[in-house]
């Protein structure tokens, strides 16, 4: 398959996360959505490392799956403390960071 | 070849179906599902690409212990959309609007991809003779050396990340309780 192939699968999967972090109200489903992205990005990657003939590709996709494992573990550790202090979680409701 | 091109439509098929259910299902369990179903999914493009040790890695951290992370929050909390069944949503617009941008982002995003000037940039910029390399020492030897040669300084600051990633869940999660002590 061509490179073009791999990259317009990644632009509809990076597309589907941009919408659902717009449409949706619930900040783990928003969560998902930026996995729904960062992984877009590895596919570019990844598709691009095969089609240049480089490691950098894989090296990117290390790091970006180290942020994302990062980034998964605070986002989900603030989700769950806002919860235990409000008992609800809906972007809505939460205009200010303060709990 | 015949072979790679059933898979691959048959991949995206599924990686595009299991994205739309990610941000379509009403209850986030089976968003969660739809996820890992999308990470395996993406996988096996790896796999197709000859990047045999991130799609290992992809399942293993990825689709295992990030997202049995993610499962346990999710069904921890099992949060369901507030807006009842007769209820009518008051933000409905949002939909028309944010998949219309995402229609726009998409269409601006293939466009690039197709018209060619992305890959020519950067086949200008000189390859490494990766595959050549894969053939020489294998696989993840290939995937070690890169990183622990030319990539070695971004690697350490990837521990220190990790540090700081702990650092904070534990600080967060542990202020609740003594507060209530």
């Amino acid at each position: 398959m061509p490179l073009s192939a791999y990259l317009t699968v990644s632009a509809v999967l990076f597309a589907i996360g941009a919408v659902g972090v717009l449409v949706r109200r619930n900040p783990l489903v928003m969560f998902m959505s930026i996995e729904l992205m960062l992984n877009a990005v590895n596919l570019t990657f990844i598709a691009f490392a095969h089609f240049l003939d480089s490691v950098d590709g894989w090296m990117f996709v290390f790091l970006v799956l180290t942020v994302a494992a990062a980034e998964v573990v605070v986002g989900l550790a603030i989700i769950v403390s806002i919860f235990r202090s409000r008992n609800e979680i809906d972007v809505d409701d939460l205009k200010t960071l303060n709990g | 070849m015949l072979f790679a091109q059933i898979s691959f439509w048959v991949l995206a098929v599924v990686v595009v179906a299991s994205a739309l259910g990610v941000i379509l299902f009403r209850n986030a369990v089976y968003c969660m599902l739809s996820l890992i179903l999308n990470l395996l999914c993406l996988a096996f493009f790896f796999l197709s690409l000859n990047a045999l040790f991130v799609a290992t890695i992809q399942v293993l951290i990825y689709a295992g212990a990030v997202m049995v992370l993610f499962l346990f929050v999710v069904t921890m909390l099992a949060p369901g959309e507030r807006i009842g069944v007769g209820q009518s949503d008051p933000l409905r617009w949002q939909w028309g609007a944010g998949i219309g941008l995402g229609v726009i982002l998409a269409g601006a995003l293939t466009f690039a991809a197709f018209t060619g000037a992305i890959a020519s940039d950067a086949q200008a910029l000189g390859a490494s003779q990766l595959s050549a390399q894969v053939t020489a020492s294998g696989n993840t030897e290939a995937f070690g050396l890169a990183l622990f040669h030319g990539y070695s300084f971004p690697f350490e600051v990837t521990g220190l990340l990790l540090v700081v990633a702990v650092l904070g869940a534990v600080a967060l999660g542990r202020r609740p309780t003594r507060e209530r002590e």
